[in-house]
């Protein structure tokens, strides 16, 4: 018997809400330190001002605890894919049925817009303005085909690792939340000034959404970028790590 | 092997169950049969109950030691 679909609806749901709220919010946090205040107060500490990949790695791993936590909560219950990219990919391996897809993705979506929005109330306008919600686009010199093939290569690596030590039953049981958070942070420590590291659709969607409805900025021309990349780098991962570690 | 209960009383009774936990060999009468539930899988796979229970047996005093009955 597995858990009901409305459980696992609310558990998916809930876990995206985990990953951008703390990862996404991560990265606002970092560029509102960064920005200080107007006029300049004693809390303007300039955390951040040095930029560089301390603060990427720092932004990595609040993404990364924030996913191991969720694992460990929640991956009994939905899988805690939290990803529509991992989701997508482990239904083309057939590990994952068709019927649930649509569910999954739609929950994914609806936890990072409230995430988004909650996030974007708790911190106030700042949060828009200085930190757009952590919204992911292109850095300066990295052009749309460049970022979808970084996105790509970046979700390859997420979603090898979670075949490796989740998905292949000869994985070494318990470690697998710890290690898809570690490789999360050192993704996006070595991504994040390239292409915002998204990794997954999701989490650029709940930014993106935030600031459309609550600021009038228009992102939406860049998401293609985050549902391409991380679909096609997963699904490669996938078939690759089933061809190179399963025997006929 | 004996039931270790029904020595205790001066009896002797073949045992036909041996407890889970300390190796007890128990009759019929001593022994505590308690079904349970199995899951399996985990991330990033929703777990699952399997359909039926999986039988373990008990001595009186492992089974209160485990559940405080």
């Amino acid at each position: 018997m597995t858990i009901s679909l409305g459980k696992r609806f609310i558990a998916e749901a809930l876990g995206t809400f985990i990953l951008v709220f703390f990862g996404a919010g991560a990265a606002v946090v970092t560029l509102m330190i960064a920005a200080g205040t107007n006029p300049a107060t004693p809390f303007n500490i300039g955390i951040g001002a040095l930029g560089g990949l301390g603060d990427w790695l720092a932004i990595g791993l609040a993404f990364g605890i924030a996913i191991a936590a969720s694992i460990y909560a929640l991956g009994r219950v939905s899988g805690c894919h939290i990803n529509p990219a991992v989701t997508i990919a482990l239904f083309a391996v057939r590990r994952f049925p068709g019927r649930d897809v649509i569910p999954y993705i739609v929950a994914q979506f609806l936890g990072a817009a409230v995430a988004s929005l909650l996030f974007a109330w708790a911190v106030g306008p700042d949060a828009i303005a200085i930190g757009g919600l952590g919204a992911t686009t292109p850095f300066y010199g990295i052009g749309y085909l460049q970022a979808i093939v970084i996105e790509a290569i970046g979700t390859f690596l997420l979603m090898f690792v979670i075949m490796g030590v989740a998905v292949d039953e000869r994985a070494p049981p318990g470690f697998a939340g710890l290690l898809v958070g570690l490789a999360v942070a050192g993704i996006i420590t070595t991504i994040g000034n390239l292409t915002g590291a998204s990794l997954n659709p999701a989490r650029t969607f709940g930014p993106y959404l935030g600031d459309w409805l609550l600021a009038g900025q228009s992102l939406w021309e860049f998401f293609p970028i985050y549902i391409i990349g991380p679909i096609i780098g997963a699904i490669a991962a996938a078939f690759l790590y089933d061809y190179l570690c399963c025997d006929e | 092997m004996k039931c270790y209960y029904c020595a205790l009383e001066g009896k002797e009774s073949e045992a036909v169950a041996i407890c889970i936990v300390c190796g007890m060999g128990l009759c019929l009468e001593h022994a505590i049969r308690k079904d349970v539930d199995v899951w399996e899988g985990g991330y990033p796979f929703p777990s699952r109950r399997l359909k039926a229970p999986l039988p373990r047996f008990l001595c009186g005093e492992c089974y209160a030691a485990l559940y405080g009955k």
